[in-house]
């Protein structure tokens, strides 16, 4: 099925790059509908945050490309949760093989050391100022308390799977069920952690040596 | 056991990274004025609860398309166009900044698409800029 009319529409309007607002009333228009269609395709085990993120990608992944669609062949709703399932897929396979064991720890989102020792070093520029921004921070990408937790929990080197296990509360499940979930959502959050903290370290470290006023 | 809601406020985080957007520089600039999203928000005289969108709006193209654009942008968010111009311009400025380390004046990238047409737009400097600030800049 082709673009709809209001798709059609939408789509000329980013190709042109003359409208600052053609994208977020897009946004408006399609993000609900896109996250229930993939969470419906992906099945109800599926994470939602994941789901969201992979919808969210596979939008800004249309605004910066919008001319690898073609409004002839495909309806634009149907594109972007193609799109979405297919990076959605490949996020699942991954920790999969986290479930496996098929992952190696030197895969970069297990080397926490490495990253705490980068949040350590700012403090050496203005302690408190740089702890407090670290976890307005982490708020901000975490708004789930349950996440929340298990950052607190990375960030305080905890290797153990007991305490993660504590906050996922999940149930009756065998042990090494509960184990495998844990490991899963220690993952999950540490590769969000990640990439948000590196863009703000990088920021921090810009600030640090160029003398800027936030740290 | 997960408590987590959908929101545009996620994806306009996400679009934090894309740099045609407004997510990015916004976001810059709330964090080295210490500003929240009240606070931003009051700034541009606009709800709180708009600022996801604002987000999620491309910057605005330079002159001579600036004014249009930003035009667009505060009707849409419905906030104050001289302020959201200011705030958009000193938010790139900043962005800028951190890329270059400091080697260009604020007041001269906030003027680099100056146009007499557009002269209370482009000419007022950001508010985040002083006189200090400057000096500091061209250390």
């Amino acid at each position: 099925m082709q673009a709809t009319l209001q798709e059609y529409q939408f789509h000329q309007r980013l190709c042109a790059r003359d409208d600052p607002i053609a994208f977020a009333e897009l946004a408006e228009w399609l993000y609900s509908g896109l996250l229930q269609d993939v969470r419906t395709r992906a099945g109800y085990r599926a994470d939602p945050m994941l789901v969201e993120e992979a919808v969210g990608q596979a939008l800004l992944d249309y605004h910066e490309q919008p001319d690898r669609y073609d409004p002839a062949r495909l309806s634009l709703q149907k594109y972007l949760v193609m799109s979405a399932y297919r990076d959605l897929q490949n996020a699942s396979a991954k920790e999969q093989r986290v479930q496996a064991h098929q992952v190696s720890l030197f895969d970069p989102a297990f080397q926490f050391d490495e990253l705490i020792e980068d949040i350590e070093g700012l403090k050496s520029i203005d302690e408190q100022l740089a702890v407090d921004e670290l976890w307005a921070v982490i708020d901000e990408t975490f708004p789930d308390p349950v996440d929340r937790g298990i950052v607190e929990l990375i960030v305080n080197h905890e290797h153990a799977s007991e305490p993660y296990i504590r906050l996922l509360q999940p149930g009756d499940l065998p042990r090494d069920e509960q184990v495998r979930l844990a490991k899963l959502a220690q993952y999950r959050v540490a590769r969000r952690l990640r990439r948000h903290l590196a863009q703000w370290l990088a920021r921090a470290h810009t600030r640090a040596h160029t003398g800027g006023d936030a740290l | 056991m997960n408590h987590y809601q959908p929101s545009l406020n996620r994806l306009a985080l996400l679009a934090r990274e894309r740099p045609l957007l407004l997510a990015g520089p916004l976001h810059l600039y709330q964090e080295q004025e210490g500003l929240g999203d009240e606070q931003l928000a009051a700034m541009l005289g606009c709800e709180p609860e708009s600022l996801s969108r604002l987000a999620l709006c491309e910057r605005p193209r330079p002159a001579p398309h600036f004014r249009q654009d930003v035009e667009r942008i505060a009707a849409y968010i419905h906030a104050d166009m001289l302020q959201l111009a200011m705030v958009i311009r000193a938010a790139e400025s900043r962005e800028t900044l951190s890329h270059r380390q400091g080697t260009t004046r604020p007041t001269l990238l906030a003027a680099r698409d100056h146009d007499e047409s557009e002269s209370k737009l482009e000419e007022p400097q950001a508010p985040d800029t002083t006189d200090d600030e400057q000096e500091d800049d061209t250390r």
